[in-house]
């Protein structure tokens, strides 16, 4: 007794073989969504690199492929990410040794995955609809099938009310909480549900009417499919409802609302917009805007304004600025500091002034004469030193101011 | 008239503008009917309260219906008035129709210099803007302008400030040819008896 409730011991080889399989059977399914060890895989992208592969094993016939003929394979893909995928797939036995032993380089797939790889792919598109479909119908061929027995039609009963129940719950928890637009988003849901819940239902009268002593799972299963008509009339009215509202084109995909253009008659289109009125696009012209735009007219039509300037413009430059020729006033300071002599020492010059400040000024004036093209007077300087402490120039360069008639430079 | 249909002539003009329909139609309340000069068809136009019209976006500077060179529409519309307000101590509906080269005239001495090809356009897609909404009747064959059933919309304070505008304006060159504006006193004669209003 104690054992048998704790299962384990009493498992024959057998047994322990076949769960051994099943478990090897689920590993291999969910290889295609395994990222690694342990994972899911979070970039869709990747069963693209699954299927490539196990695309490329499915090509290669019996005698498998080593890893760098499946990444040649699947060449457009980057090697990498199908190496890693490759570990992947092995890792969960999807994909495995010919032989089994070390230095094997082949390799074979295991077909499960691939049917997984399918199944999700339809289940991706149509959301699982066609699967439920498909399921019912089987479950109603099961329970027709002349070597039933009343199990068969309970564990059948039974899968079918938790079906519905999941689907019940989850549109009723989204009809209750979401946005339309994420009601949109599982619409899938809600479509089809009419067929699914007669198929359901015809189920469940062939099983009830075969097996009255099920009548407990049966009631069960009315409850479930009740339920989630329930919901799915409550999550279809709030999505009418708010699609009515607001009109939200998103609720379906542009393709869905192209295909309705395309193939519906002009009533059909005519009728999207029964409902609306347009306010016609009629600009309002106020007597003070036409006269505003009548005097504005006006305006723009006069000559144009040249822009202003100011109010001197025309008035000559300061006087300061214009270059003077001061060879007249030079020439006087120069006769001035010579006084009749042909040449003069600086030194004089500068003990003339009376300070320093003259004689720096005397000294610009040496300079400019020196310098004046017109003036025939030379400043030269040479080695000599002059050295006063007491006077207001402490030291005086050795210089000479004269005249150069052009008949001396000349010689 | 029941109120659906009353609802239903309001959202016609709502989204279609003045209506025109045959003299002798029924029309639902609160609309003052316009008759054509020659009595063929009648215009239908909303009588709105002061509240309610649509200079209201003004005053709540509120954007309003965009238009396309809204400047030049407005002058269009003004040289319009001009050539075809023949009577301005008169009423404003129905005046006389004009030719478009009289439109064209007024146009181009109210804006001033500007290159002949460039005023034909602007005063043509003018026209057309302006016949869209109501404002003015452009018939393109025979290229005569009339006012348009809108201009019945201005109020009484309104129009006083367009008969100021009419008397700013160029006189219009007197017409050539085949234009058709030569009976405006006809016309006039009628619209004032003519214009009633359901109460």
């Amino acid at each position: 007794m104690l054992s048998g409730m704790t299962a384990g011991a009493e498992l024959t080889l057998d047994q322990l073989a076949g769960d051994a399989a099943v478990e090897r059977l689920y590993r291999q399914v969910f290889a295609v969504l395994a990222r690694e060890s342990g994972a899911m895989i979070s970039d869709v992208e990747l069963l693209d690199v699954d299927e490539a592969i196990l695309d490329a094993f499915a090509d290669a016939g019996r005698d498998g492929l080593t890893v760098d003929q499946a990444v040649a394979a699947c060449r457009p893909i980057d090697p990498g990410l199908v190496h890693r995928r490759f570990e992947v797939l092995r890792d969960y036995a999807a994909i495995s040794k010919v032989v089994d032993r070390p230095n094997e380089r082949y390799h074979r797939a295991a077909f499960a995955p691939y049917v997984m790889l399918l199944f999700l792919r339809r289940m991706a598109e149509q959301g699982g609809q066609a699967e439920l479909h498909q399921l019912l119908t089987l479950e109603h061929v099961g329970v027709t099938a002349s070597d039933a027995v009343p199990e068969t039609g309970r564990t059948s009963i039974n899968r079918l009310t938790r079906i519905f129940r999941h689907l019940g719950n989850e549109l009723a928890i989204l009809a209750a909480g979401s946005t339309a637009e994420q009601l949109g988003d599982h619409a899938q849901l809600l479509w089809g549900n009419q067929t699914l819940i007669g198929q359901a239902e015809d189920v469940h009268a062939v099983a009830l009417d075969r097996w009255p002593q099920l009548d407990g799972e049966c009631a069960a299963l009315r409850v479930a499919l009740a339920a989630y008509g329930d919901a799915v009339e409550k999550a279809a009215g709030r999505l009418i409802e708010r699609a009515g509202t607001t009109r939200a084109l998103g609720l379906l995909s542009v393709e869905s609302w192209l295909s309705f253009a395309r193939t519906a008659s002009e009533d059909d289109l005519a009728g999207v917009l029964d409902s609306f009125v347009f306010d016609a696009p009629a600009p309002w012209f106020s007597p003070t805007l036409v006269t505003e735009a009548v005097e504005s007219g006006r305006s723009s039509s006069t000559v144009r304004q040249p822009p202003p300037r100011p109010e001197s413009a025309t008035a000559p430059p300061p006087p300061d600025i214009t270059p003077v020729d001061d060879a007249a006033r030079l020439r006087q300071t120069a006769e001035l500091l010579l006084r009749g002599a042909d040449a003069v020492c600086v030194a004089a010059v500068l003990d003339d002034a009376d300070d320093w400040l003259a004689a720096r000024r005397a000294l610009a004036d040496l300079t400019a004469i020196h310098h004046h093209p017109d003036l025939e007077y030379e400043l030269t300087w040479s080695d000599g030193l002059r050295i006063d402490i007491g006077g207001s120039a402490s030291w005086v360069s050795d210089g000479s101011f004269r005249r150069t008639p052009p008949e001396t430079s000349a010689a | 008239m029941t109120d659906d249909d009353t609802a239903l002539w309001w959202a016609r003009y709502r989204a279609g503008g003045p209506q025109r329909v045959a003299p002798a139609s029924a029309y639902p309340a609160g609309m003052t009917r316009l008759i054509e000069p020659d009595a063929g068809a009648v215009w239908l136009l909303p009588e709105l309260p002061p509240g309610a019209r649509p200079d209201v976006l003004d005053e709540l500077g509120l954007p309003g219906v965009a238009v396309d060179q809204r400047g030049d529409t407005a002058r269009v519309l003004a040289a319009c008035l001009r050539c075809c307000w023949t009577e301005p101590s008169g009423p404003i509906w129905p005046a006389a129709p004009a030719p478009f080269d009289q439109v064209l005239a007024v146009f181009r001495a109210v804006t001033g210099s500007r290159d002949e090809r460039a005023l034909h356009a602007a005063v043509m897609g003018a026209l057309r803007r302006l016949a869209g909404a109501g404002w003015v009747l452009f018939d393109e064959d025979t290229r005569t302008v009339r006012l348009g059933p809108r201009v019945a919309a201005w109020s009484a304070a309104e129009l006083s400030t367009l008969r100021e505008l009419w008397r700013s304006l160029p006189l219009p060159p007197p017409t050539t040819g085949s234009g058709s504006p030569s009976a405006p006193r006809a016309a006039e004669e009628p619209a004032a008896t003519d214009r009633e209003t359901y109460e």
